[in-house]
């Protein structure tokens, strides 16, 4: 039960004289954009393990790169489309803190589970056996990229890409299908009015910066005696500190829509992104020693200032008076 | 008798409510009404602890299959008034900061004891997951060479309890006690609990399972050291105690408490991480009490504490009713139509979880719900998910009624949209 919980942030709307921002412009040249190409991505990662399903076969492996990079562009946009049919939750289990992804993953595999050979069938199997984080341990987990039966192997990764290409253009399509309108054009049952669409698009913003400063960079950390390295986001492809880079350039572009270009928050991403560049450790490995951990810290408490600006400035500019936050519990 | 207790006791409470009904509800009696609820279900919980720290000490001075299953019994009852007080976990902080001691879920078995191969081995996030402490009096944890060749209740709290600073290694509480009494339940999704034999327990050359004499050893330390975290946790909530005083500190702070308690509850916690959850991982282990098959009354139970805290009345296990002046009573002074929209809310909720619990007695059991492709399992599942999201908007409406302070509730990544919620 302790895991995944994380504080809700709630958001009391007072719209007098608020700053709206301007919604078509933020689906129509961030969200649609950004899903598009997760589409395209996606496809092109399936496209290529029905070419090759070798794990170690470098156009797959370049295939699954770009499709993941495109990933963490909309994992800050997690909210309609992307959490019908647990369509997010099957992209992207993660962080995985029993273990249950290589569990699952092994089961298929022991079983010679046939459930992989329809994709309607492959759409039951569980969310931690799906997805990215899954595919990651395929293609780069010793234990899996070299078992002894490559053809179930390859059967699984065949389904676990066209999965990812089904899911993504689902999204999209609903986006593109009516979702998008609700928000460009609020006044229905999802969103009464222009400023819960901004209130949908600030609580985003600020969620996924909590997730990648609380998550992506302190579940590594742990504790200055019991750092976690192991614990890093898809270290196995060494994509840890990327997915940081990646996230903060997303959650960048949304903030300065949201923000009509506000400079005081655009240079405090800018210091953050300088910050994460600069580690220049893949996997965040650095945690272990006292010197990175605290460039990760640093960089760490970098993001909680963005996240700081946004709650005592943004989000009162936007209409919102952020009460709350979190009661201890887990 | 227990009926006509309960009958007698339950006409009073409508005559204390017609009667209330003429006066303005005080802040201050519901929050009596609520400490004295959590007074007594925390004594019911230290009650039925002491019946199993009784049944697992006779187990382990004269094993037998009788023996083993009275204890059984005795856990299955004791879970009943203790999961009632979940409701109190969020919201007052000296109970969060203390549950961990007895409730603390999911575990790494193997740091206790056998496991099954199936459960692998050491992983990435947890070092001391196969550890085994009952067939290894020394052993090296974090880097420390320690020395239990004595269990003891202190080796379990201070050693054991989340070594390696991983919250997985559970050393004590319910769940540690329910793995030593029916072991692993390596029935998967199929019918069955953990089938652990009392010969586990059993002297000489009848022992199974290796170093009976230390299973029973950790079973008897953590069977003491339920009872005196309950015994601690009782007396918070007695007049002068500390849990009891600070919710009637601020009257306003105590209500957000006890909605706080009442919407983390239902929604981070329990529709969130132990319902939702397990039905997207599929994962028979994905049940809170996945030893015995017993999450169909855990879960239960959790709503009718919920339930229960609301109403403001409380059947004790002796079949006495605890009630007075409540937190509907005071929604119905401001906005009647919104008492009406809870009290109807948590009774659905009640439903849906009454269905899951008479499908799983009848044999439909809770593991068996969580299969893949279950379509029956799924719906029972998210019918509770439901309700209690629903449930939790209208306590979100009733913290806007009673114009009390702002309030942030536990929330969950497994959860569907958790913003929309509060939209």
């Amino acid at each position: 039960m302790r895991f995944l919980i994380m504080a809700l942030t709630l958001i009391w709307a007072s719209a007098a004289g608020a700053q709206m921002p301007d919604a078509t412009r933020i689906v129509t040249g961030h969200v649609l954009p950004h899903y598009r190409a997760l589409a395209e991505q996606s496809r092109a990662l399936a496209d290529a393990a029905q070419a090759d399903c070798a794990p170690q076969n470098p156009a797959l492996r370049d295939a699954y790169g770009a499709a993941f990079d495109a990933w963490i562009g909309v994992s800050h946009l997690r909210f309609g489309p992307s959490e019908a049919g647990d369509r997010a939750f099957a992209l992207a289990f993660w962080p995985d803190s029993r273990g249950s992804t290589p569990k699952a993953l092994g089961k298929l595999i022991g079983d010679h589970d046939p459930i992989v050979d329809t994709p309607a069938g492959f759409k039951t199997v569980s969310i931690a056996a799906r997805g990215f984080y899954a595919l990651e341990f395929l293609l780069y987990d010793p234990q899996f990229n070299a078992g002894d039966d490559p053809v179930y192997l390859c059967s699984l990764i065949q389904a676990v890409t066209a999965d990812i290409a089904a899911n993504t253009a689902a999204i999209l399509q609903d986006w593109e299908g009516g979702y998008g309108a609700l928000m460009t054009a609020p006044g229905n049952d999802t969103y009464r009015s222009q400023t819960e669409v901004a209130q949908q698009f600030f609580t985003a913003l600020s969620t996924a910066l909590e997730f990648t400063a609380d998550t992506r960079l302190g579940r590594p950390m742990g504790t200055f005696d019991r750092p976690r390295p192991n614990r890093a986001e898809a270290r196995r492809s060494g994509r840890s500190q990327r997915h940081v880079i990646l996230s903060l350039q997303a959650t960048r572009e949304l903030a300065a829509l949201l923000s009509d270009n506000d400079q005081v928050l655009d240079a405090a991403f800018d210091r953050a992104l300088v910050m994460a560049q600069d580690l220049d450790d893949p996997v965040l490995a650095g945690v272990a020693d006292p010197q990175g951990r605290l460039r990760v810290e640093v960089l760490q408490q970098t993001i909680d200032h963005i996240r700081e600006i946004l709650s005592t400035d943004l989000g009162p500019r936007l209409g919102f008076a952020a009460g709350f936050n979190s009661l201890d519990g887990d | 008798m227990k009926y006509r207790t309960l009958a007698t006791s339950a006409v009073a409470f409508c005559l204390g409510t017609a009667a209330m009904a003429q006066d303005d509800v005080s802040k201050a009696a519901v929050l009596e009404t609520y400490a004295d609820i959590a007074a007594a279900k925390y004594e019911d919980s230290l009650i039925t602890a002491q019946r199993l720290q009784a049944a697992v000490d006779a187990l382990v001075a004269t094993p037998s299959a009788q023996a083993l299953a009275a204890a059984k019994s005795a856990w299955l009852a004791a879970r009943v008034p203790y999961q009632q007080t979940e409701v109190y976990r969020f919201g007052n902080a000296i109970v969060d900061d203390w549950e961990g001691k007895v409730n603390a879920w999911p575990l790494d078995e193997g740091l206790i004891d056998y496991v099954d191969a199936s459960y692998g081995g050491a992983t990435d996030e947890n070092a001391a997951a196969v550890l085994n402490v009952i067939a290894h009096p020394t052993f090296t944890l974090s880097g420390a060479e320690v020395d239990a060749t004595e269990i003891t209740p202190a080796l379990l709290e201070e050693t054991l309890q989340e070594a390696d600073g991983v919250e997985a290694n559970v050393a004590t509480g319910y769940h540690a006690i329910e793995f030593l009494l029916w072991g692993q339940d390596l029935n998967g999704h199929g019918a069955g609990a953990g089938s652990r034999s009392w010969t586990d327990y059993a002297q000489g050359e009848a022992c199974t399972g290796g170093n009976c004499d230390r299973r029973g050893a950790y079973l008897k330390a953590a069977a003491d050291l339920l009872v005196s975290d309950l015994g601690f946790m009782t007396a918070q909530w007695q007049d002068g105690g500390d849990a009891r005083a600070e919710v009637m500190a601020d009257e306003n702070a105590g209500i957000v408490a006890i909605l706080t308690g009442m919407g983390s509850l239902s929604y981070g916690e329990q529709a969130g991480e132990r319902m939702r959850l397990g039905l997207m991982l599929n994962d028979p282990e994905e049940e809170h009490d996945c030893f015995s098959d017993n999450t169909h009354n855990s879960h239960y139970y959790d709503g009718l504490g919920i339930q229960n805290v609301y109403l403001g009345e409380y059947v004790r296990v002796d079949g006495s009713l605890v009630s007075g002046p409540s937190l509907s009573d005071l929604v119905a002074a401001k906005d009647a139509a919104l008492d009406a929209e809870m009290t109807g809310k948590l009774s659905t909720t009640m439903m849906a979880l009454g269905r899951i619990k008479t499908a799983a007695e009848a044999g439909f059991s809770y593991d068996m719900m969580l299969e893949r492709g279950n379509a029956g399992g799924e719906a029972l599942v998210m019918g509770g998910v439901n309700g209690l999201i629903d449930q939790t908007r209208s306590i979100e409406r009733v913290v806007s009624a009673l114009g009390v302070d702002a309030i942030a509730f536990e929330g969950s990544d497994s959860l569907d949209n958790p913003d929309a919620v509060f939209q």
